[in-house]
């Protein structure tokens, strides 16, 4: 009995959520559409300041895209930058839409990326950085027993941008960025009790959402 | 008393870090240059280590050697038309006679930093490489420094994991300017031009011999 207790109190300690605030905004500069044997391509983009989009946050996108309704034929970034090396390093990658020319004029670019059928690349910039935090706890143990007294929080924003670029017209098609914030928070009553707000999972999902109607588009 | 010199041993390793680096190696997409190339890879090379202390995190233990190794070999055997090890120069002229030129790559500096020393979320490695090249006769065609970055998020892995991640993005980084970039060196495209006169020139020697 004590361990269908504990179950069901840890059970209502994990659906504890805090609250999150999203924002998706679209911008399309062209038409776009997919047809079922063409695939993307999504890249996090990394540079050598002190942010890179975290790979658990692709991961998170991809995942969304492959799956559900509609789902989008995804390239793993890792087979594709292997496979197109050294052209889509943190380094060497085009920066924007208009350097798609000069790569595709490469020795085996075009020939590489027309094998997979890549029809779209969708650049993924971005990251989640803890913007406040405060307030206390302490946990004590002792031989009679122990507990956490207290309570702190952290507010963090999620900030991402995806950019799509159309490989067969060689152009950008548009930018969609998500912004979540959220707070969570840890009160100490005798146990930990978290409640967590995932900005970065609502971004990810909400982002994974416009950019799977973003890229099937009419078709 | 065993049992006392066992616990020392056992603490002792507990602040060191040993880390082997391993990696993926991608053969690069790049127009070979038109030349038969000898390289030599020196010992320090072949077996480079790195070896720091660094305080709260212990003494770290590098072994990046045979990833950059095995790296090296498949992008510059990508890069050029062929390409042959070599034992350290001078070459004698009958061992350059199927070479165009040499070259040596060096690493001169490989460093890394913890998320406590850089105070960002990232492990982050740089490889600071040396690039020698010789033509056929021995004179220096040139000598260029490329530098490697790589970094991977602390939070998916351990440390050591990071590390080698690290490491691997930084070897990669630097071997992707290399396959991009010495092409456009002045210096290589004076020796390419060179090469591609002297071939015609031996052509039309071979021409006139056959016809006499």
């Amino acid at each position: 009995m004590l361990g269908f207790r504990s179950i069901l109190i840890l059970s209502l300690v994990g659906s504890l959520a805090g609250c999150v605030s999203s924002r998706i905004e679209q911008q399309r500069v062209a038409a776009t559409g997919i047809t079922g044997d063409e695939a993307v391509v999504l890249l996090g983009r990394a540079s050598y300041n002190d942010k890179q989009t975290e790979e658990s946050f692709t991961d998170c996108l991809a995942n969304a895209l492959t799956k559900g309704k509609n789902p989008i034929r995804l390239i793993s970034q890792s087979q594709f930058m292997d496979d197109l090396y050294p052209w889509f390093e943190p380094r060497t990658a085009p920066t924007s839409a208009n350097e798609l020319g000069e790569l595709f004029s490469q020795p085996g670019v075009r020939e590489r990326i027309s094998e997979y059928n890549v029809r779209y690349l969708a650049w993924i910039e971005g990251d989640t950085i803890t913007i406040d935090s405060g307030g206390s706890m302490s946990c004590t143990i002792s031989t009679f027993g122990g507990g956490c007294f207290g309570m702190s929080y952290w507010e963090e924003d999620a900030s991402y941008e995806a950019s799509i670029w159309d490989l067969q017209s060689m152009t950008s098609t548009g930018q969609i960025s998500a912004d979540a914030t959220g707070t969570s928070y840890l009160a100490g009553l005798v146990i930990p009790i978290p409640i967590l707000a995932r900005p970065g999972n609502a971004a990810c999902k909400g982002l994974a959402s416009q950019l799977k109607d973003f890229i099937i588009g009419d078709s | 008393m065993r049992g006392f010199w066992l616990i020392c041993v056992l603490l002792l390793q507990g602040c060191t870090t040993s880390v082997v680096v391993v990696g993926t190696v991608p053969t690069p997409l790049v127009a070979r240059i038109p030349a038969r190339i000898g390289v030599y890879y020196s010992d320090e090379y072949k077996h480079f280590r790195h070896q720091e202390a660094i305080r709260d995190s212990g003494t770290w233990n590098i072994d990046l050697g045979a990833q950059n190794l095995s790296f090296a070999r498949n992008l510059l055997g990508s890069m050029f038309q062929s390409v042959e090890e070599v034992h350290e120069p001078p070459l004698t002229t009958e061992e350059m006679t199927d070479l165009d030129g040499i070259i040596i790559p060096h690493i001169k500096k490989y460093g890394f930093l913890t998320p406590s020393i850089s105070g960002l979320k990232f492990y982050s490695a740089s490889i600071e490489y040396r690039i020698v090249m010789f033509d056929k006769t021995g004179k220096k065609i040139g000598d260029w420094n490329i530098v490697g970055y790589g970094k991977s998020e602390g939070g998916l892995f351990g440390s050591d994991e990071a590390v080698n991640e690290a490491t691997v993005l930084a070897i990669r980084d630097g071997g992707a300017r290399l396959a991009i970039e010495l092409i456009d060196q002045p210096a290589i495209q004076a020796w390419l031009k060179r090469l591609a006169s002297q071939d015609q020139a031996g052509s039309v020697a071979n021409s006139i011999e056959e016809e006499v």
